[in-house]
């Protein structure tokens, strides 16, 4: 909402054949796996189809545990979960002080 | 009918749009129950406190320990020791003698969050942890009461209110306990003013809520950088599949 800047990051190599586009944030010290990326900046990703989020993580080199919950177009979304193309990912590690 | 006194004591809140009078006394017949006096709590509780919130309940189950006191402004060095409750309790009535304040010196548990949520007109979740949010999250859900979800960590802080049957829970969110490897604030430290903000903002809620103000955070997470000096707003939508929520 406050932005519209989407930065692009190309992980690995162009897929020839199936890929798809994801849109992820990533919030609250996540961003410290992503050099270049700040707090809660979109930036787009391409992926094969049928990546799943635990696949997603593992592309981003974010380790499963440091993740509490990932969204998926504002619902909760499971690691065995498979993307579909555009779907807006969020990333949270537990923010769980008080 | 409010004295002359609480006329000017209040009378900041008073001039406020939509607010009044009548608003006030509104306040003064609230029922909120702080669950958690530390970071959040604090500054949460002193500004339900001083808005004149008729009925504060506080719970916890801690006692003041000194690596507190960085963040936790309820309390003062000569409280390290005393039950959070008592010393909690004990500046809020200094503030505001208009404000009922109920110490609960408890941890909460499966067995009693439903008894002490139950008289409560809204429930701040200032806990330190997620086993005793999701106890909270179903004790309101099953009683229909709004709960002011909040949590922080290192430099960030995030809040959501939740509105049972109407909008998202935090088990629409979050669903297991977080991983023992994931980051903690006792591992990564907490900046003290970042639960100020957040605690602030619940407390704004808080007060929206029960006077029909605005837009509350339903189904928006706003997070907060305070390294960045952003906020961003994660809109969320109910799971149809949620274990908590799903059935109402
Ligand atoms: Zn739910």
């Amino acid at each position: 909402m406050l932005f519209k800047l989407c930065a692009k990051l190309t992980v690995g190599k162009f897929l020839r054949g199936d890929s798809m586009k994801l849109e992820v944030r990533v919030f609250s010290g996540l961003e410290k796996y992503l050099p270049g990326i700040t707090f809660g900046q979109a930036f787009e990703i391409d992926v094969p189809e049928g990546t799943t989020g635990r696949g997603l993580l593992v592309k981003l080199a974010i380790p499963e545990s440091q993740v509490f919950s990932m969204l998926a177009n504002g619902r909760h979304f499971s690691f065995d979960q498979k993307f579909h193309p555009g779907d807006r990912v969020a990333l949270f590690p537990p923010v769980g002080g008080g | 009918m409010l004295t002359e006194t609480q006329l000017k004591r209040y009378t900041r809140n008073i001039l406020l749009p939509n607010v009044g009078a009548a608003g006030q006394e509104k306040l003064l017949q609230s029922r909120v129950l702080v669950v958690g006096s530390g970071g959040l709590g604090s500054p949460a509780a002193y500004y339900l406190a001083a808005a004149g919130v008729g009925h504060i309940g506080l719970v916890d189950s801690d006692k003041v320990d000194l690596s507190n006191l960085q963040r936790q402004i309820l309390h003062r060095t000569e409280d390290i020791g005393r039950p959070k409750v008592a010393s909690g309790a004990e500046k809020l009535r200094a503030l505001n003698s208009d404000t009922e304040v109920i110490a609960v010196e408890k941890l909460i548990t499966g067995e009693n969050a439903d008894d002490v949520v139950r008289s409560y007109d809204v429930i701040v979740d200032c806990t330190d942890n997620f086993s005793v949010r999701y106890l909270l999250n179903d004790a309101c859900i099953s009683q229909q009461k709004p709960m002011i979800f909040g949590g922080v960590l290192s430099f960030s802080g995030q809040l959501m209110t939740i509105m049972p049957g109407e909008g998202p829970c935090l088990r629409c969110l979050f669903r297991e306990d977080p991983s023992p490897d994931a980051s903690s604030c006792a591992e990564v430290g907490i900046l003290g003013a970042v639960p100020g903000v957040i605690g602030a903002l619940q407390s704004t809620e808080v007060i929206k809520y029960l006077l029909g103000l605005g837009n509350l955070l339903m189904g928006r997470l706003l997070t907060y950088d305070a390294l960045t000096a952003a906020f961003f707003e994660v809109t969320l939508e109910r799971d149809p599949s949620c274990p908590s929520c799903a059935q109402l």
